[in-house]
């Protein structure tokens, strides 16, 4: 099935040093995954409406965490994030928020610089009229309208980039990006202050510190933290972060459990790369084992690599990540102040 | 990805030369060519479109001046105005600085005297700054003139250049003169610059295979 070739199935250009190995051995093993799961959610949607199914259960729950197949995944996002409901309240918005003159306004200006800059080596992000350039500018256009609060901010073109390869539907991807912003992550991740974001990086600095004092201990040292090395994770979502695979399945998770699923999957990294970041000498040398975090092979195995962030970090209830992050907004505020 | 940090090992007679290591930024508006200046220096390549930086990218190159190895430690951030509020953590320490411009476009020249007046004002006092007028290739759209930035440069004693990613003018040349300016915490180092030797385009690629000759 997969064969050396060069661009994968969501038109990403593979890099020259690709790793065909690893890829052709995750690949033989998940794709019997793949068909079981999808044998699962065919059981699962029956033949009743869609939303009737989706009510929020342990099951579905469980079926999230397993990974939603391909065919029905921009379907299971739209129901369970709201954008699906978002867009059937607001029939013609989208449209309406394209009919204004894009010219002469400083945050269209920074959508356009940016539209060449996201996914350059992605074979369906090309000039072409069936390109996806025309619709990520439309949809980061409508965005920014629909949200002047927030405007345009760097990283939303990867997200909404990401959301067309996925859904390859502008106005659903639209809604989806709405939903991802206004709801998914916590505010204030996009807006200029960034408050909500430089709050999460710290949070995460706390979830850490709790679990391997050695970490926080050498990166404390170091002069080290987390905004530093992990503002993209967060700002992105894992998008040009993780591999494709494994980025949609932590994805998955994302829009039916929410924001924490962020912080799992940055603890389980960590936890991975304990002993390197905790070893390391010189801020270079922390700043280089969150790269290997980021490059490790392990990571191209979707499944397992799942199975460990709802394992490794263990219990993560929401009352935690409340309390910390009210602690650290304080302190972000206090900053700015 | 982009920030995929490499250091380069000098070959040879590094043993009983000096290394320096110095941190420094890069920062000014959004794609002025911050991004591609770094991948041009560190290693030679440079493309038409490159990624939107996000929060910031490290990378590390060493450039050699005589027997003293400089190796820098690169933060190159992001330039949209609402990422500014991180940016002080990449200063914070910093030896050096480039802030960068460009050269078809007065916004961005106007973004850059802002960068600087902060660096001035919030970074280690000692810092060296150069300003880098990117985009150096494409004269007919020029927008900001070769003097206005000298005459800036001169005002506030920053190095000056006008560099082109694409072309790779200057790219080294100004992370070669930061290099020798940088204090080598060593009374006699070679801050005069006479007596450092020029070194050509290809000594500081990461192919080469060492610039400690």
């Amino acid at each position: 099935m997969a064969t050396a070739v060069k661009v994968d199935g969501y038109g990403f250009e593979r890099p020259e040093d690709f790793d065909f190995e690893t890829y052709e051995e995750f690949m033989s093993r998940y794709l019997s995954v793949l068909v079981r799961r999808a044998k699962k959610w065919e059981q699962l949607f029956g033949s009743s409406p869609l939303e009737d199914h989706l009510k929020r259960s342990s099951k579905v729950k469980r079926y999230t965490r397993k990974g939603i197949p391909g065919d029905k995944r921009a379907l299971v996002w739209m129901t369970m994030s709201g954008a699906l409901a978002r867009m059937q309240a607001n029939p013609g918005v989208y449209q309406r928020l394209l009919e204004a003159p894009t010219h002469d306004d400083p945050v269209i200006d920074a959508i356009r610089t940016d539209i060449h800059r996201t996914f350059p080596e992605n074979v369906f992000f090309v000039d072409a009229p069936e390109g996806q350039r025309v619709p990520l500018f439309n949809v980061l256009v409508a965005f920014a309208r629909r949200r002047p609060d927030v405007g345009y901010c760097q990283g939303l073109n990867f997200v909404a980039g990401m959301l067309l390869l996925v859904v390859k539907d502008e106005e659903r991807s639209f809604w989806l990006l709405d939903a991802f912003v206004g709801g998914v992550v916590p505010t204030g991740y996009y807006t200029p202050a960034m408050t909500g974001l430089r709050t999460d990086t710290r949070v995460l600095a706390e979830l850490v510190r709790a679990r391997w004092p050695d970490v926080d201990a050498t990166m404390r040292r170091e002069g080290a933290t987390f905004d530093l090395v992990a503002t993209k994770w967060f700002v992105c979502a894992y998008v040009d972060v993780l591999p494709v695979e494994t980025l949609l399945r932590i994805w998955d998770s994302l829009f039916y459990e929410g924001a924490k699923v962020v912080f799992r999957v940055a603890v389980t990294m960590v936890a991975r790369q304990r002993a390197r970041v905790a070893a390391a000498r010189g801020l270079a040398d922390v700043v280089s084992a969150f790269r290997v975090a980021i490059d490790d092979p392990a990571n191209t195995f979707a499944h397992d690599f799942m199975a460990d962030v709802f394992r490794v970090p263990g219990s993560f209830p929401m009352a935690t990540i409340d309390k910390l992050r009210e602690q650290c907004e304080r302190a972000v505020l206090e900053e700015d102040r | 990805m982009a920030n995929r940090g490499q250091v380069q090992r000098p070959a040879g007679s590094s043993l009983q030369g000096k290394i320096c290591q110095f941190k420094l930024v890069l920062l000014g508006e959004s794609a002025v060519g911050k991004s591609s200046l770094v991948l041009r220096f560190v290693k030679g390549q440079f493309y038409e479109y490159q990624e939107s930086t996000i929060g910031a990218a490290f990378l590390t190159q060493t450039v050699c001046l005589d027997d003293i190895t400089v190796k820098f430690e690169i933060w190159d951030t992001a330039g949209q105005e609402r990422y500014h509020s991180l940016a002080p953590m990449y200063y914070r320490g910093a030896q050096a600085a480039i802030v960068v411009y460009d050269i078809t476009s007065q916004d961005t020249f106007n973004r850059a005297k802002s960068w600087v007046k902060e660096l001035q004002r919030q970074a280690n006092p000692n810092i060296v700054i150069a300003l880098a007028g990117n985009k150096a290739d494409l004269a007919d759209k020029r927008m900001v003139e070769f003097e206005d930035g000298q005459a800036y440069a001169d005002e506030n004693s920053l190095v000056f250049v006008e560099t082109s990613a694409k072309t790779a003018m200057n790219v080294n040349d100004v992370f070669l003169t930061i290099a020798k300016k940088l204090p080598k915490s060593e009374p006699s180092g070679p801050s005069g610059g006479a007596s450092s030797r020029r070194l050509d385009e290809g000594a500081t690629d990461q192919a080469s295979t060492g610039c400690c000759k």
